[in-house]
C-alpha cells in the first residue's frame, strides 16, 4: 500500500478534528460549558455526537474483522451495541437527564448520599474508561503500521497526543461539534467504499476467491448458535451500554427528559444504519479476502479490502477514506472517554477547576497509552466486549436499581459494585489460566456477564435489604425528581 | 401542595441555563461569573445537600395524594420499560429461532450471501427502532396522565 495515502488521510483527520475543536474554544468559556456544553445541544446534533463518540475502533474495524474470522456469531456484536441504546432508553435516559447530575459519581452521591459510594463509583468509571481507551490506541497502532509502515507505537502515541491536546484546550462544547462531525465522517467512510466495491465486484472482476457456499458455510451460520455465549454477550452489551461514562455524560446535554428520549431513538436509527456497512465489509471479506482470516490480521480487513478490489486511483482514494474514518473512530471515542474521565478525576481529586480538568485530561490519556504500548491487541471487538461485561456487572445494576428502586442503600450499591468488579474482573484477567485447568468452564469465563450481572444485582438487593440504616432520607424526593416530567415540575412551582 | 415543595427543593440543581451560575456564585465567592463552578458539589461541602434535599425527604408525604401519584407514575413507567424490554428479547429470540429452523435460508443466496446471514445481519435493527419509538409514545402518555392528575388537584 502506498504510504503517502496513509499519511495524508491521518494528517487531514487530525487537523480537521483539532480545528473544529479549537473553533469551539471560542464559545467554551465557563466550567458549565466545559462539562456539558450548557445543555443547549439539539437532539439531532446530540444523537450524532453520541454516535460519533460511541462508534469506536471495535465498531469501525473490529466487527468486520470478527465476521471474517468467526462467521455469523460476530453479527451479535453490532446488534448488542445498538440494542444497548434501547435499554438505555427504557430504563435510564429520561430519569438520568432529570437527575441533574453531571457524571455517574455525581448521580451516585446524590442518590445514595454517601461519599463512599461516590468514591467506589469514580474508581470504577476511571478503570472502565482506561480499559476502553486501550483498544482505541491499539487500533490506531494497527492502522498506522499497515497504512504507513511506521512502527505501531507511533499510531498509539499520535492519537493520545491529539486527544490530550484537544480535550485539554477545548473542553466539551467543542467536542460535541467534533463528535457529530466524526459520526458522519465514519458513516461516509464506510458507506462509500461499500457501494463502490459492490459496483465493481458486481461486474465480476476481480472474481470472488471462494464460492458463496464455501465463504458462508452453514457451520458458521446463524443456525449454529452457541446459546450460552450469545445470551451472555447480549447481557454484557445491552447492560454495558448503560454504564459507559462517555455515553451517559452526553445525556446531560439534552434540554429535558423528553428530549433525552428523542435523542436516544435517533441514536438507535443512526447506529442501525451505520452497522449495516461494517457487516457488509465482513461479508465481502469472507468471499474476497479469506487469506486475512487470522487473529491479529482480520481487524485490518476494512483498511485493505478497497485497494485490493478497486484498481487505480479510485481504490487509493477509497483507502484514504477508510483510514480517515478509522482515525476518526479512534480520536472520537478516546476524546469522549478522556472528557468524562477528566471530569471525574478533576472533580474528585483536583478541586473541579478548569486547570484541574486540563491536568486530568493529560493523566487520563497517559495511563491507557502505557497499557496499550505494553500489551498487544487480541481482536478489537472482543476486548471492547469484555469492557462492556465489566461495566454491565458494576455500574449498570447500581444505576438501574438507583433509578427504579427506592430501597437501594449505599452499602448495597457498594457491595454489588465490588462483587461485580471482582467476579467479572477475575474472569476476564484470570480466565485464560483457569480455563486451561478446567476446559469445561471456558465459555463461562470468556463471556462472564450472564452470571456476574445477576450475582451483582442479587448482592446489591440483599445487602440493601439487610442494611439497618435503611434507604437514604432523600430517596423519595430524588426518585420524584427523576420521574416527574419537567413540565409538571414547573407548573407545580408556578 | 407538598409535591410542589419537593420540586422546589430540587430546583436549584436543575437545568443550569442562564439562571444556574449566578445562584452558585454566591456560594463560591467573589469570582467573576464567567468562571463559576456549576459542577456537582463535593462530598461534605455545604452545598452537597442542595440536590436531594434531606428535609424534603423527611417531609415527603407517604400518605399524601401527591406522593401516591408519583409512586404510581414510577411503577407504571417501570412496568412499561420491563414489558418493552421483554417484548424485544422475546421477538429477537423468535426471529433467530425462525432463521435457525429454516435450513433453506442457508442455501438461498442473494448477491452471494445466504439469506440467513443477511436476515440476522440486518433484521434485528428495525425491531429495536420500532420498540424504541413505541416506548417513547407510551412513556409520554404515562407522563401526560400524571400531569393531568396533578393539575386536577
Amino acid at each position: 500500500m502506498n504510504p503517502v495515502i496513509g499519511y495524508t488521510a491521518i494528517i487531514v483527520v487530525a487537523l480537521a478534528s483539532a480545528l473544529i475543536g479549537f473553533y469551539g474554544l471560542r464559545v467554551s468559556r465557563t466550567t458549565s460549558d466545559f462539562y456539558v456544553a450548557s445543555r443547549t445541544v439539539r437532539p439531532w446534533w446530540n444523537a450524532s455526537a453520541i454516535g460519533g463518540e460511541y462508534l469506536s475502533a471495535a465498531s469501525f474495524l473490529g466487527i468486520a474483522g470478527l465476521i471474517l474470522l468467526t462467521g455469523s456469531a460476530a453479527l451479535w456484536f453490532p446488534i448488542g451495541y445498538t440494542a444497548g441504546y434501547l435499554m438505555l432508553l427504557l430504563f435510564v435516559a429520561a430519569p438520568l437527564r432529570r437527575s441533574g447530575a453531571y457524571t455517574i459519581p455525581d448521580f451516585t452521591e446524590a442518590r445514595l448520599e454517601s461519599a463512599w459510594a461516590r468514591r467506589v463509583t469514580s474508581l470504577l468509571v476511571i478503570v472502565i474508561g482506561w480499559f476502553y481507551i486501550v483498544p482505541q490506541l491499539q487500533g490506531a497502532a494497527l492502522t498506522v503500521r499497515i497504512t504507513t509502515g511506521l512502527p505501531a507505537w507511533a499510531g498509539s502515541l499520535a492519537v493520545a497526543v491529539i486527544v490530550a491536546v484537544v480535550v485539554a484546550a477545548g473542553g466539551m462544547r467543542s467536542i460535541t461539534f467534533v463528535q457529530a462531525f466524526q459520526f458522519w465522517l465514519k458513516l461516509t467512510a464506510l458507506a462509500v467504499p461499500v457501494f463502490v466495491v459492490l459496483l465493481v465486484v458486481n461486474g465480476g472482476e476481480p472474481p470472488a476467491q471462494l464460492t458463496p457456499a464455501e465463504a458462508f458455510p452453514a457451520a458458521a451460520g446463524p443456525g449454529d448458535l452457541d446459546v450460552y455465549r450469545t445470551v451472555s454477550l447480549m447481557v454484557a452489551l445491552l447492560f454495558g451500554t448503560l454504564g459507559l461514562p462517555h455515553v451517559l455524560v452526553r445525556f446531560y446535554t439534552n434540554p429535558d427528559g423528553v428530549a433525552a428520549r428523542r435523542t436516544t431513538v435517533i441514536v438507535l436509527v443512526l447506529l442501525s444504519v451505520f452497522y449495516l456497512f461494517p457487516t457488509a465489509f465482513g461479508f465481502l471479506g469472507r468471499a474476497f479476502a479469506p487469506d486475512l482470516a487470522e487473529p491479529g490480521q482480520s481487524d485490518a480487513l476494512i483498511l485493505l479490502l478497497p485497494d485490493r478490489l478497486v484498481p487505480g486511483p479510485v481504490g487509493q482514494l477509497l483507502t484514504a477514506l477508510v483510514i480517515a474514518g478509522a482515525f476518526a473512530a479512534f480520536l472520537s471515542t478516546s476524546s469522549g472517554l478522556v472528557v468524562s474521565l477528566a471530569g471525574v478525576i478533576s472533580q474528585d481529586l483536583l478541586g473541579g477547576s478548569v486547570r484541574g480538568f486540563r491536568i486530568a485530561a493529560v493523566i487520563s490519556t497517559f495511563v491507557p497509552l502505557v497499557v496499550a504500548l505494553a500489551t498487544e491487541s487480541t481482536g478489537l471487538a472482543g476486548s471492547v466486549g469484555l469492557v462492556f461485561a465489566f461495566t454491565a456487572s458494576t455500574l449498570a445494576p447500581m444505576l438501574i436499581l438507583g433509578i427504579w428502586w427506592r430501597g437501594l442503600t449505599a452499602r448495597g450499591a457498594v457491595a454489588g459494585m465490588l462483587t461485580g468488579a471482582v467476579l467479572s474482573g477475575a474472569a476476564i484477567l484470570g480466565g485464560g489460566a483457569l480455563a486451561a485447568w478446567a476446559p469445561g468452564i471456558r465459555p463461562f469465563l470468556e463471556q462472564p456477564a450472564a452470571w456476574t450481572v445477576p450475582l451483582a444485582v442479587l448482592v446489591t438487593v440483599l445487602v440493601s435489604r439487610t442494611d439497618r440504616r435503611g434507604a437514604p432520607r432523600g430517596a423519595d424526593a430524588f426518585l420524584t425528581r427523576l420521574h416527574v416530567p419537567e413540565a409538571a415540575r414547573h407548573r407545580g412551582t408556578a | 401542595m407538598s409535591d410542589d415543595g419537593r420540586a422546589d427543593a430540587a430546583g436549584p440543581a436543575g437545568p443550569a441555563g442562564p439562571a444556574g451560575p449566578p445562584r452558585r456564585a454566591d456560594a463560591v465567592g467573589p469570582q467573576p461569573p464567567a468562571r463559576v463552578r456549576v459542577t456537582a458539589p463535593h462530598a461534605g461541602s455545604p452545598g452537597a445537600s442542595a440536590r436531594p434535599h434531606p428535609h424534603a425527604g423527611r417531609e415527603a408525604p407517604t400518605s399524601d395524594i401527591a406522593g401516591v401519584y408519583v409512586r404510581s407514575l414510577i411503577r407504571s413507567q417501570l412496568r412499561l420499560g420491563i414489558v418493552f424490554a421483554v417484548g424485544f428479547a422475546v421477538a429477537t429470540a423468535l426471529f433467530v429461532l425462525a432463521i435457525a429452523l429454516v435450513p433453506q435460508l442457508d442455501t438461498t443466496f442473494v448477491i452471494g450471501v445466504p439469506l440467513s446471514w443477511l436476515l440476522l445481519g440486518a433484521g434485528v435493527y428495525p425491531l429495536a427502532i420500532t420498540v424504541g419509538a413505541l416506548y417513547v409514545r407510551a412513556a409520554s402518555r404515562n407522563e401526560a396522565r400524571y400531569r393531568s392528575l396533578v393539575e386536577e388537584e
